[in-house]
């Protein structure tokens, strides 16, 4: 058998071991390679720095456990920087298949680090809602319609965040029939989805495209898009179109956004050259390995193929 | 734990064996009971249960989403099992009617604003500058759209002027999928990081004191 | 006294999708082939509905909390969530008779089934003794957060990591360059790969007197990425967007008015 037909025939299992390996040593040795920042990511970076304190911005997990190594590091990104420019957060999960465990866990691991900030305050967690789309239909009108309660259970009414105030109602009749009685309401200052500055997705999926199409077009709240990898080519057309402020490609995109958050917040680099937690920066040692050895394999698939059917042509 | 369901699915690898199957049968079970968890105390619970407990006399027309919900579930009992039609005509034909406003407002009319742009302002000055200048980006977004359309238009066969153009058309496809197939690499890649990452970091390294 | 809260989008409602399917199923009962048309009827009504809010300003159609879209909306939200589990009938009846008759592979279903029911029954007791399915406020995991820690998030994220090995090996051997379309296919998938990572600094690593030119190299390969993902990539995907959109919306009338009925079971001449 020639070198040439042993190659077309390698056992799988062989080129597992080499991924495996590409993985592992960058991890076992970090080498701390350069990432360059792109103009989606930045984009998506100076909008946030334009917000000013005070503002109101909605966080969206819709991303489960197999794509976390890519969204958590952009959602916790986004959250410190919120948290860093005093912006107020509201949080909530559209994905079923665990976006709201991940939400939990990543409002939890920031708010750790920012103990000044205060839940009902500051941040909320809606938690999870099925329907998607009918969901962001409601939130265009009413949030409460779609959300009544916190993710713990408590009226949103009752949060401070959305500025709640009780307003006497007069009695109201139709025809002489009464139809409201008089007494009073709350109504809440903050109450549909075009009072917010952005909406951040990080998504995986259908959903993120939802709230640019349906979100961003019938509403006209400004979009930042977290996607994972697999889905972000696609999103390049809404940026050019306008419909997106930036987008945060895959693991890459949060390595991006963590470079221009440690450029712009030391304290924030600081934190993330000591952190433990995964990062997107972490990640890009083992990314640069694998894409050589993906490079290495389509190469050689390539020559080994150009070499055989020359042989054939000749034979 | 983590860890070891993590090695037992990692060891399909090799081969596939009991210890992969009976990880992934768990799997299975544990994100469908998932489902239960989340549906009942998310959404079930605050927008149907506690608004009909609270204040039946606003929320009393949430009793008919309750039913067409249940409604669903009849296709388990034999005889009625056509009962489920109303809740599945009204949930598909429900969403349906929401794409159509969301595609047509959200995705075909900006897409196509898109493309009405005026094809000038060139850069003559450099490779790069001309590639970057607005008249270039201009004329590639019109010329591989409507491309790539007239390509995916099969009611009619292309002839000798559509043909040409279709092909061109392939030609962007075939850079945009290639670009995807990058993309691809690194997005499965990045989950495959995370995974080796918590074994070594978080599994590894604290047994080793590390 | 209780007074019910009427207004004309709940009436309607309630006619629409309250009484038209109770009369449907009573006359489907007496009469089998109602059964196909009248659920239609209904459908029709949820389909147009959502539309007609767009384009008509109509108290009864639109207005905030009173009109049938924005009702309309909330009761799919609910019917949503009733969908979400509704494979959970089948596969615990699949399941079981697997397990009941000792059929090849009953193990594995007994674990299926131990897993679905372990987690959905913390699910509902987290639902209903008001603990939630998230943390407790001291702080500590519910059963239904300790599952999904230690036993759904790592199975559903390690088998999802798998697809990363079976794409490199996929790569190596389907990747040809066969024609002009596949070369530039080919052509395109590497230099993203090497743009958008820093490949270049990877590989330069262990030479030193490299690194500037590796560094030189990555920012053009960067700037190249990001034009093919921003000019060819973009107007091809809004080729497919506008296309695909179209499709939809074209089989979105034809559901709406029930041409297409396959999603009930249904085939044209039925």
């Amino acid at each position: 058998m020639s070198i040439v037909d042993r190659l077309l025939a390698i056992d799988r299992r062989w080129i597992f071991l080499f991924v495996l390996m590409a993985v592992t040593i960058p991890i076992l040795l970090p080498l701390g390679l350069p990432v360059t920042t792109t103009g989606s990511t930045r984009a998506a970076f100076e909008y946030i720095e334009s917000l000013k304190p005070g503002d109101i911005v909605w966080l969206s997990f819709d991303y489960g456990p197999s794509s976390a190594p890519e969204n958590d590091p952009m959602a916790e990104g986004f959250l410190r920087h919120c948290f860093k420019k005093d912006l107020r957060v509201v949080v909530c999960a559209l994905y079923p298949l665990g976006g709201l465990s991940l939400a939990n866990s990543s409002v939890a691991i920031v708010a750790k680090e920012f103990p000044n900030k205060k839940y009902g305050t500051d941040y909320v967690n809606l938690g999870y809602k099925d329907g998607a789309e009918a969901v962001m239909r409601r939130l265009g009108e009413n949030i409460a319609d779609a959300f009544p309660t916190d993710v713990h259970g408590t009226p949103i009414s009752e949060l401070p965040l959305f500025e709640p105030e009780t307003v006497p109602v007069e009695r109201r009749t139709i025809d002489r029939v009464q139809v409201k009685a008089p007494g009073s309401e709350v109504r809440m200052g903050i109450r549909t989805i075009g009072q917010f500055k952005v909406v951040f997705t990080a998504a995986t999926g259908l959903i993120g495209e939802y709230w640019i199409t349906l979100v961003n077009a019938q509403f006209g709240t400004p979009i930042i898009i977290g996607p994972t990898a697999v889905s972000a080519p696609k999103y390049y057309a809404f940026i050019n179109s306008g419909q997106l402020k930036g987008m945060l490609g895959g693991m890459k995109g949060a390595a991006e956004y963590e470079q221009l958050l440690g450029r712009k917040y030391p304290e924030l680099s600081k934190f993330y050259m000591e952190t433990r937690l995964f990062t997107g920066t972490k990640g890009m040692d083992a990314q640069a390995g694998i894409h050589a050895v993906i490079v290495l394999f389509i190469f050689l698939g390539n020559v080994a193929f150009l070499l055989a059917r020359g042989r054939e042509r000749k034979g | 734990m983590a860890a070891l369901f993590t090695l037992a699915v990692l060891s399909f690898l090799y081969k596939d064996n009991p210890i992969f199957r009976l990880a992934e049968s768990l799997f299975a079970g544990v994100s469908l009971g998932y489902f239960v968890g989340i549906t009942l105390d998310q959404t079930l619970k605050p927008n149907l249960f506690e608004p009909l407990r609270t204040n039946f006399n606003l929320h009393w027309d949430l009793v008919i989403a309750g039913l067409l919900g249940a409604f669903l579930y009849m296709r388990y009992v034999p005889r009625i099992g056509w009962i489920a039609r109303y809740g599945l005509t009204t949930y598909v034909a429900y969403y349906i009617g929401v794409e159509f406003t969301r595609k047509v407002h959200g995705e075909v009319l900006p897409q196509m604003a898109r493309t009405i742009l005026p094809v000038r302002g060139f850069d003559f000055s450099g490779f790069e500058a001309f590639f970057a200048s607005p008249g270039m980006l201009a004329l590639c977004a019109i010329v591989g759209t409507y491309s790539v359309l007239i390509y995916f238009f099969f009611s009619r066969e292309h002839n000798a002027v559509t043909r040409p153009i279709a092909r061109l058309g392939v030609w962007f496809l075939m850079v945009s999928f290639g670009a995807a197939f990058g993309f691809t690499v690194m997005g499965r890649v990045a989950l495959l990081i995370g995974r080796l990452n918590f074994l070594i970091y978080d599994w590894l390294y604290p047994i080793f004191g590390l | 006294m209780t007074e019910l809260h009427f207004d004309t989008g709940r009436v309607l409602l309630l006619i629409c999708f309250g009484l038209v399917p109770v009369a449907g199923i009573i006359l489907g009962l007496l009469a089998p082939s109602l059964r196909r048309q009248i659920p239609l009827i209904v459908g029709f009504v949820a389909g147009i509905v959502p539309i007609l809010s767009l384009y008509i300003p109509k108290r009864f159609l639109s207005a905030a909390g009173e009109g049938m879209s924005p009702r309309l909306d909330q009761y799919l939200i609910i019917v949503a969530g009733f969908a979400l589990p509704l494979g959970i009938v089948n596969v615990i009846q699949i399941n079981s008779r697997r397990v009941g008759r000792g059929e090849k592979g009953w193990p594995f279903a007994l674990a299926l089934l131990i897993g679905l029911l372990l987690m959905g029954g913390f699910g509902v007791y987290g639902a209903f003794s008001g603990q939630g399915i998230g943390f407790l406020p001291s702080g500590a995991p519910t059963p239904f957060q300790w599952m999904t820690d230690w036993f759904f998030r790592p199975l559903q994220a390690t088998i999802f990591s798998l697809l990363a090995f079976f794409m490199a090996s996929a790569a190596f051997r389907a990747f040809r360059a066969r024609n002009v379309e596949a070369t530039i296919l080919l052509i395109a998938a590497v230099l993203v790969m090497a743009g958008r990572v820093p490949l270049l600094d990877f590989l330069a690593y262990p030479f030193p007197p490299l690194h500037p030119l590796a560094a030189s190299l990555s920012q053009t390969m960067g700037r190249l990425t990001e034009w093919i993902m921003d000019v060819p990539n973009s107007a091809a995907q809004a080729g497919i967007i506008i296309g695909a959109a179209l499709g939809a919306a074209a089989m979105a009338i034809r559901v709406i008015l029930g041409i297409e009925r396959s999603y009930l079971g249904l085939g044209k001449g039925d």
